[in-house]
């Protein structure tokens, strides 16, 4: 990705309305008594879509102002999503995305690494409280979740950084298929 | 050229990543409350606009969850689909919000509030945390509305949690779910007490710990904030509030206890109006 202060600028104004969006949309609707969680979803998107370096900061900075907007405990959610964004680029650096399928999968499997990174994080730090088999359920819908909404939030992001994205060639049909870049 | 922007990209990580331990240090040395104070005064404003903006899409969402679970439910539940569906149909909002304000207004009357020196201050909530492992909601009222830090949370059904941090023109509300909240209970009508807390996942189960075994609680008892006041202590909540329903209640042979469960009257969920129960003893 070509980072121009215009694009820059452009990233900041979505990171904030996405995690606006979190906050006072995605947290407060309950479906299956389970509440979607866009945020690793999109840190994914923008590591897929930038590779690890941008993957990495956008992750930390949403994830410090998610920290600070719900007075959550300052660096949890950031070294949480900055994981999380890093793995989709290296992934993004590595392997070339023939399926578009692709995007949406690995939205759910890292929104699954992030729910279990929170997990990791918050019972290192210590909890007093018993936890509930539920908290299981919890993250398998997460993930879930991520996969259907990582599929648009990967296309509309591609559309909103479309300029700042570096062309790719086109995959020709001649060539043989790999499976994680390996023939 | 490419072993430098490998070099480069490593110092990155690693400055993001010490970055983050920094603010995890700071977080636990008590002194991240000016960080998180100034990005929430700057970002309030937006988010009761997105709150604004967004409950038409909200309520769709959640008419249809709820739809989705009713569906699987038995007859008597039919009528209340029935109802919630007409009303989600005509799209009469304020009346969900009339009846959420009377609810609180009735909790106002409570002799146990009326009595009290409590002034509460009634609050819409404007976003909410992500994840399970953190629950809290932000409100739309800060110190302006003469809101401090531990004021008691109530919503038109019960106890909803405690100010955890506050903002000239919001707050965040710690909320019985979240794993740090603990809150000293009664059983009525035995009177045996216990402190509640939450049972980390689920918002629908909290445990009622440290109960004693010589009164056997049962199912469906209401348990109420104890509101202990001792050697000039006292409970940040008023006594009297009403938290939950005794949903389980087991003895621990080995404990001399009882493993209490119950069902918090506040819908945790869900939650859309609070009141502040602002001016309490210090």
């Amino acid at each position: 990705m070509i980072i121009t202060p215009k694009i820059l600028a452009r990233l900041v104004v979505i990171a904030i309305l996405v995690v606006l969006l979190q906050l006072s949309f995605f947290s407060r609707v309950t479906l299956l008594q389970t509440s979607p969680d866009i945020l690793p979803a999109f840190v994914v998107v923008l590591g897929l879509l930038g590779g690890s370096m941008s993957g990495a900061v956008t992750g930390f900075s949403v994830g410090f102002l998610v920290d600070c907007l719900v007075a959550g405990t300052l660096g949890v959610t950031s070294l949480v999503l900055l994981g999380v964004g890093y793995v989709a680029g290296l992934f993004r650096e590595r392997f070339e995305i023939h399926s578009s399928l692709v995007p949406p999968l690995l939205c759910m499997l890292l929104t699954l690494a992030a729910e279990v990174g929170f997990a990791l994080v918050e019972l290192t730090l210590g909890i007093d409280a018993p936890i509930s088999d539920l908290v299981l359920r919890d993250m398998a819908l997460k993930g879930i979740y991520a996969f259907f909404l990582g599929w648009p939030l990967y296309y509309g992001m591609r559309l909103a950084l479309r300029a700042a994205l570096v062309d790719e060639p086109r995959v020709e049909r001649r060539r043989q298929p790999t499976v994680l870049g390996v023939r | 050229m490419y072993r430098k922007q490998v070099r480069r990209r490593r110092a990155v990580l690693t400055l993001l990543i010490l970055g983050s331990f920094l603010l995890l240090t700071i977080s636990y040395g008590r002194g991240s409350g000016s960080i998180q104070d100034g990005v929430s005064t700057i970002f309030s404003p937006l988010e009761k606009v997105a709150d604004r903006a967004l409950k038409p899409a909200r309520d769709l969402v959640d008419w249809f969850d709820k739809t989705f679970e009713a569906r699987g439910e038995n007859s008597r539940l039919s009528e209340e689909l029935e109802q919630a569906r007409t009303e989600a149909v005509a799209g009469q909002e304020a009346i969900q919000e009339n009846s959420q304000l009377r609810k609180l207004l009735e909790l106002d009357r409570d002799p146990v509030i009326a009595t009290s020196p409590f002034d509460p201050v009634t609050g819409r909530v404007i976003a909410r945390s992500p994840t399970v492992w953190h629950s809290s909601v932000t409100i739309d009222l800060g110190s302006g509305d003469g809101v401090v830090l531990d004021d008691p949370v109530i919503s038109g059904d019960g106890l909803a949690g405690e100010i955890s941090a506050v903002q000239p023109n919001s707050s965040q509300v710690q909320l019985i779910s979240d794993h740090a909240s603990a809150v000293s209970g009664k059983v009525l009508p035995l009177g045996v007490q216990g402190v509640v807390r939450p049972s980390v996942g689920d918002p629908e189960d909290l445990v009622l710990d440290f109960i004693n075994s010589s009164k056997r609680v049962s199912v469906g008892q209401t348990v109420v904030t104890s509101g202990w006041r001792a050697q000039g202590l006292a409970s940040l909540f008023p006594p009297g509030i009403p938290i939950g329903e005794v949903t389980k209640a087991s003895v621990l042979e080995q404990e001399a206890s009882q493993q209490v469960h119950l069902r918090p009257f506040a819908d945790l969920a869900n939650l859309d109006m609070v009141q502040v129960l602002t001016g309490g003893p210090r």
